[in-house]
């Protein structure tokens, strides 16, 4: 439990660093305060980019985008996910097997090869892309919740509360959301920390908002910068949204992990 | 006894003679040069090299022209004879008469003739190439053409214009036994279709890898080629691949000269500013733009010393307003300059404030101007959404006009002074390459006029004269905003190949066909 307390911490406080961003750096992240490719030094800890902006600047600011797209696409699919899913295990038969085989084509799909065409035609806009992460990213969780719902149908006390009258909406709410919270939950965090990773590789790629400052953006400028490897500033450059994209996915990584056994022993005692 | 020593002495003689022969200087060279010479550069697809089917940017020019030659060829210091030995231009400036070079013969081994050079003039009128030379304002200028004898052809014009040898010179001559019977030539991608008869055949092209294979053709009339095989290989890194040895050349940044300058295994040559970046305003999709002191206010809100020192590392000159480059022959550099100054450029805005669209394409050097653009102009009230997309598709919204302000970089800056015509006089051109590209809307009595004036005279020093007063001209009104002529270096091991050489208003010198060739005596 220990290890979650501090992924939560670690989480928390990139958030608090990507919301305060402009606090929490003295200097501004859109707006040169510097020479380029300045090395770390007191007045700019983690050096100048090659237009002269502060660095740590950027990382603050790219953290409040990365948290943004990142719960953003996971909570849409999270909870889209979660009420496909619910509707699709209450409702069975042709409702069920269309879900499902839409789920089966989404898996078959490849997520990232997909989601550089659909980035690419939509453009580029962090709209755009939490929506292609989100339309991705569904599918897990509806076909976890689903067998969850088909499951809880058995039971003895949906099937009473069917007898009195009860529609959807009063077994959603009484007895489908508050049964599965734990697993969409698991799967929201989980969710988080690949979208995450997503938008960074799309925003590697140029398929992100081209002035976003996003982590991926970042890593993308340093190494489209001719000759970088001969040069001491990738050290800096290429390091710091590196090292910043590794600990929050890592975060999330051991947070999804200690929530979901935790779930998960709650659901077996 | 004598005569076993006379014999033995004939034989040696012999052997000395042998042992000479084999390990002279000359036969050490013939047997260097048995091996043959393979250059590798950074590929990336620029389409089928035909004249119907490349892509028109430089990189996809300039592999269909190692296929297809031309009357007249680009030297260091101007055209020279290629195809064509020599030629006459009649006194009314009406006819133009090539002598074409004998024993040309194309790929596949038929003969080259004044014939193949009637059909190239007529088909192109009819299905005029990615890079049309022919069509001014959207009409083929050759009037009739009159094959001789095999070798002579003569070209007529309907009117006499100064840029016109260049212009017939520069078209490729592609061969009457393929292509008549094509009849929609941009579909056609039979091997056929890169028959030509330059010094280089295209062995293999993979369009998914973006690689290319040349091969010298054995049968070239011309200088031999001093390079067997060009070849166009799929890269990530350059500088990477050229340090592996993947590449045999490679443009470098500004910051890592330092690590080749004093090493003798390198090479480094500076390219001239004949490449650049401009800003084009849509002046149909926002009128606003009409307004020249805007426009003026947009040139001076733009701080092209920070775009040249932050996104070119230093290696570039900022253009000049009045479009024709610092390196070009005819510029003037009495024109007006737009020395940045945002306080300057509020007061010609005079607190109005304006939000608009800047497409480009999501290459880094053009997202980082687009970022410093961006910052500078706010300062100033202008608010910019930049819009960036791939190289392609920006392209394509420039043909169509579609965008608010575009940022287009692209070479060809330093061609006849002719392109301010096509650029800033709204002239019609089918010429699919981005010098081509017009302003949407802009339209200046005076600068059309003299635009027209200096393309049918053709005495040069009053040429030059107009040329000179149309910069400062269009500096004055600065309908678009050029912003920076790239000047990058480039670096080459000279032990591995030393050929590599410049046109005379070119800044690539592997696009350069002569690079590949056996320098003239």
């Amino acid at each position: 439990m220990n290890a979650a307390r501090i992924s939560l911490a670690i989480i928390l406080l990139v958030t608090a660093a990507g919301i305060f961003s402009q606090w929490v750096a003295v200097h501004p992240h859109n707006l040169p305060s510097g020479n380029a490719l300045e090395a770390p030094s007191p007045n700019h800890w983690l050096g100048t980019d090659d237009l002269g902006i502060d660095l740590w600047a950027q990382i603050c600011h790219g953290a409040g985008v990365s948290v943004l797209v990142g719960v953003s696409a996971a909570l849409l699919a999270g909870i889209g996910g979660s009420l496909i899913g619910m509707l699709a295990g209450y409702l069975g038969g042709i409702a069920d097997r269309i879900t499902m085989r839409m789920t089966d084509m989404m898996i078959i799909l490849p997520d990232l090869p997909t989601m550089i065409v659909l980035g690419a035609f939509f453009g580029p806009g962090l709209i755009n892309i939490i929506l292609v992460l989100a339309l991705f990213s569904w599918t897990g969780t509806a076909r976890i919740i689903r067998s969850r719902i088909l499951s809880m149908k058995q039971e003895q006390y949906i099937a009473a509360a069917q007898s009195y009258g009860a529609g959807f909406v009063h077994l959603a709410k009484t007895h489908f959301i508050p049964g599965v919270l734990p697993i969409a939950l698991a799967s929201i965090i989980r969710l988080t920390g690949r979208a995450i990773v997503a938008e960074a590789s799309l925003s590697f790629l140029g398929l992100g908002d081209p002035t976003s400052k996003s982590w991926g953006l970042i890593l993308n400028h340093a190494i489209n910068f001719k000759g970088i490897y001969f040069m001491d500033c990738w050290k800096w450059w290429i390091m710091s949204p590196l090292v910043a994209i590794l600990i929050l996915v890592g975060a999330f990584a051991i947070l999804a992990r200690e929530n979901e056994t935790s779930a998960v022993s709650a659901f077996q005692k | 006894m004598r005569e076993i020593r006379t014999t033995l002495s004939a034989i040696s003689m012999i052997l000395i003679h042998l042992m000479i022969f084999f390990i002279s200087p000359e036969n050490a060279l013939a047997d260097s040069r048995k091996s043959p010479v393979v250059i590798n550069l950074a590929g990336g697809d620029y389409g089928y090299p035909t004249p119907f089917s490349h892509y028109p940017r430089g990189p996809g020019i300039y592999k269909m022209f190692l296929i297809f030659d031309s009357l007249l060829e680009k030297g260091e210091n101007g055209h020279i004879p290629w195809l064509a030995e020599k030629w006459d231009i009649s006194g009314d400036g009406r006819v133009y008469t090539f002598h074409l070079k004998k024993n040309v013969q194309w790929h596949d081994g038929a003969p080259m003739t004044a014939a193949d050079v009637k059909f190239s003039f007529e088909y192109f009128s009819r299905h005029p190439a990615v890079s049309d030379d022919l069509n001014i304002d959207g009409k083929s200028f050759i009037q009739k053409i009159h094959v001789t004898d095999t070798h002579t052809v003569s070209i007529h014009v309907e009117k006499p214009f100064a840029p016109c040898l260049g212009k017939i010179g520069r078209s490729r001559i592609i061969p009457k036994h393929v292509w008549e019977a094509v009849s929609d030539p941009r579909t056609f991608d039979d091997p056929k279709a890169v028959i030509g008869c330059g010094p280089y055949v295209l062995k293999a092209y993979n369009r998914e890898q973006g690689a290319y294979q040349f091969a010298a053709f054995p049968g070239y009339w011309g200088p031999k080629p001093r390079v067997d095989v060009i070849q166009f290989v799929p890269v990530s890194d350059e500088i990477l691949a050229f340090h592996a040895g993947e590449i045999d050349l490679t443009g470098v940044a500004p910051d890592l000269i330092k690590k080749y300058a004093d090493n003798p295994d390198y090479q480094i040559r500076q390219n001239p500013g004949f490449w650049g970046y401009r800003l084009i305003l849509n002046l149909e999709k926002r009128p606003e733009f009409r307004d020249k002191t805007l426009r003026q206010a947009l040139a001076t809100a733009i701080d092209r010393n920070e775009l040249v020192q932050k996104v070119a590392r230093g290696a570039a000159i900022p253009a000049s307003a009045g479009y024709l480059p610092r390196d070009h022959v005819w510029y003037n550099s009495r024109v007006r300059e737009y020395d940045f100054d945002t306080d300057r450029a509020k007061a010609l805005l005079q607190g109005k404030t304006m939000s608009v669209d800047l497409l480009i394409s999501n290459t880094r050097d053009e997202l980082r101007i687009a970022e410093l653009m961006k910052i500078s102009l706010a300062r100033a009230g202008i608010h910019v959404t930049v819009k960036s997309v791939d190289m392609k598709t920006r392209d394509a919204a420039i043909r169509n006009s579609d965008y608010e302000m575009v940022l287009n970089g692209h070479g060809g800056w330093g061609m006849d002074a002719d392109l301010l015509r096509t650029v800033y006089a709204g002239g019609k051109s089918v010429n699919q390459s981005p010098f081509s590209d017009a302003i949407p809307g802009y339209s200046h009595p005076k600068i059309n006029d003299l635009c027209e004036r200096q393309h049918v005279e053709m005495d040069e020093i009053r040429r030059r004269q107009m040329i000179f007063e149309l910069q400062e001209l269009i500096a004055e009104g600065i309908p678009q905003i050029p912003l920076y002529n790239t000047t990058g270096h480039v670096v080459y091991r000279p032990a591995r190949y030393n050929g590599w050489r410049y046109m005379f208003d070119h800044h690539d010198m592997t696009h350069n066909k002569l690079s590949y060739l056996t320098p003239a005596k």
